[in-house]
C-alpha cells in the first residue's frame, strides 16, 4: 500500500495529467494511516489488558511482600516503649483465608485505590467504619480487596461457601470467623451489606461479624460480592505462632 | 506511518531494527508507567468497594 502511494507521488510531480490519480493515492495514503492507527489502538488496548491482569498483580504482590515483612518484623521487635506498639502504619494483621488458596493477605486501614492497590485487604472507614476484632466490642469487620489485577487478593471469593472459616491473624491473637451467608450479586451502591448487624446476610442482633466485598463477575465491578461470617473463637498466638487447627 | 518512520531511521536494515525495538520498548515503558496508571481509574474495572456515591 505504501509503495504504491509513493509511485502515484512520484509520477504526478511530472505532470498535471495524472492529477486524478494524486487524489486516488492521497486517499489511499489517509486509508493505511487510518489502519496503522487502527492496528495500534488495537496492541496498546491489548498491552492494557496485560497491564491489568499481569503486570499490576506482580507490582502489588511485591509492595504487599515488603509491607507484610515490615509488619512481622515490627511484631517479632516491638518498638521498646511508647505509640510504637500500636502502630498501624503498615498494616493491622493478616487475612487467611484457606477457601481461597492464596496464603496470607495484609490488613489495612482505609478502601481508597492507593491502599488497595497495593495488594492487600483494607478495612472500611467510609460510608461506614469497620469495627475491628482487637477493640473487643461487638461489631463488622468490613473488608475489601480487588477481584483481579493489583494482587487479586480477594480472585477466588466464589469459593467461599458456608461454614469455611476465615481467621484473621494479629500480633496477639487468632481470630477465627465461620462464614454464615453468602450474596453473590449485589449493587455497589448497597451499603447496608457493611452495616454494624448486616441484617441482608439474616442476623439481626449485633454480634462480632466479618465481611469481605469485592467485585463481580471477575474482569468486571458491574456488581459486589459480599461474605459474612461471625467469629466462633480466638486463640492466643503461642511462642512458635502455632496457627489455629483451620490453617493447619 | 510506520513507513514513514522506518525511511526515517538511519543506517541500514539490522540498525534501523534495533532502533524500531528500543522505540518500541520506550512506547511500552511509557504506557506501563504512565499510560496505564493514569487511565485505570477512569475505567470501570476496578471499583470494589461499596459506597454512597
Amino acid at each position: 500500500m505504501a509503495a504504491t502511494t509513493d509511485g502515484t507521488a512520484e509520477h504526478t510531480d511530472d505532470g498535471t495529467e495524472r492529477r486524478p490519480r494524486r487524489g486516488t493515492g492521497r486517499l489511499a495514503q489517509a486509508v493505511s494511516v487510518f489502519g496503522e492507527l487502527l492496528i495500534t489502538a488495537g496492541l496498546v488496548l491489548g498491552l492494557f489488558v496485560v497491564y491489568s491482569l499481569w503486570w499490576t498483580n506482580v507490582m502489588a504482590d511485591r509492595t504487599a511482600d515488603r509491607q507484610a515483612d515490615k509488619v512481622r518484623e515490627q511484631w517479632a521487635h516491638p518498638a521498646p516503649s511508647g505509640p510504637g506498639a500500636l502502630d498501624t502504619e503498615d498494616g493491622i494483621g493478616f487475612l487467611h483465608v484457606p477457601a481461597m488458596h492464596n496464603g496470607e493477605v495484609l490488613v489495612k486501614k482505609g478502601t481508597s485505590p492507593d491502599v488497595l492497590n497495593d495488594g492487600v485487604a483494607g478495612y472500611y472507614v467510609d460510608p461506614v467504619k469497620a469495627t475491628l476484632p482487637t477493640s473487643g466490642k461487638d461489631g463488622n469487620f468490613t473488608l475489601a480487596a480487588h477481584r483481579d489485577g493489583h494482587g487479586a487478593k480477594f480472585h477466588n471469593i466464589d469459593k467461599l461457601s458456608k461454614g469455611d472459616p476465615i481467621v484473621f491473624e494479629t500480633r496477639d491473637n487468632w481470630y477465627v470467623y465461620k462464614v454464615f451467608a453468602v450474596l453473590p450479586e449485589t449493587s455497589k451502591y448497597n451499603v447496608d451489606v457493611i452495616a454494624q448487624v448486616p441484617k441482608e446476610a439474616g442476623v439481626t442482633k449485633p454480634g462480632r461479624y466479618i465481611t469481605l466485598t469485592t467485585c463481580t463477575p471477575v474482569y468486571t465491578s458491574r456488581y459486589r460480592y459480599v461474605v459474612w461470617g461471625e467469629l466462633v473463637r480466638v486463640e492466643k498466638v503461642d511462642s512458635k505462632r502455632t496457627p489455629p487447627k483451620e490453617l493447619r | 506511518m510506520y513507513g514513514w518512520i522506518w525511511r526515517h531511521l538511519p543506517g541500514n536494515t539490522w540498525v534501523k531494527a534495533l532502533i524500531s525495538l528500543v522505540l518500541v520498548l520506550a512506547v511500552v515503558y511509557v504506557l506501563f508507567q504512565y499510560v496505564f496508571p493514569w487511565a485505570e481509574p477512569l475505567l470501570p474495572f476496578n471499583d470494589v468497594t461499596v459506597n454512597n456515591q
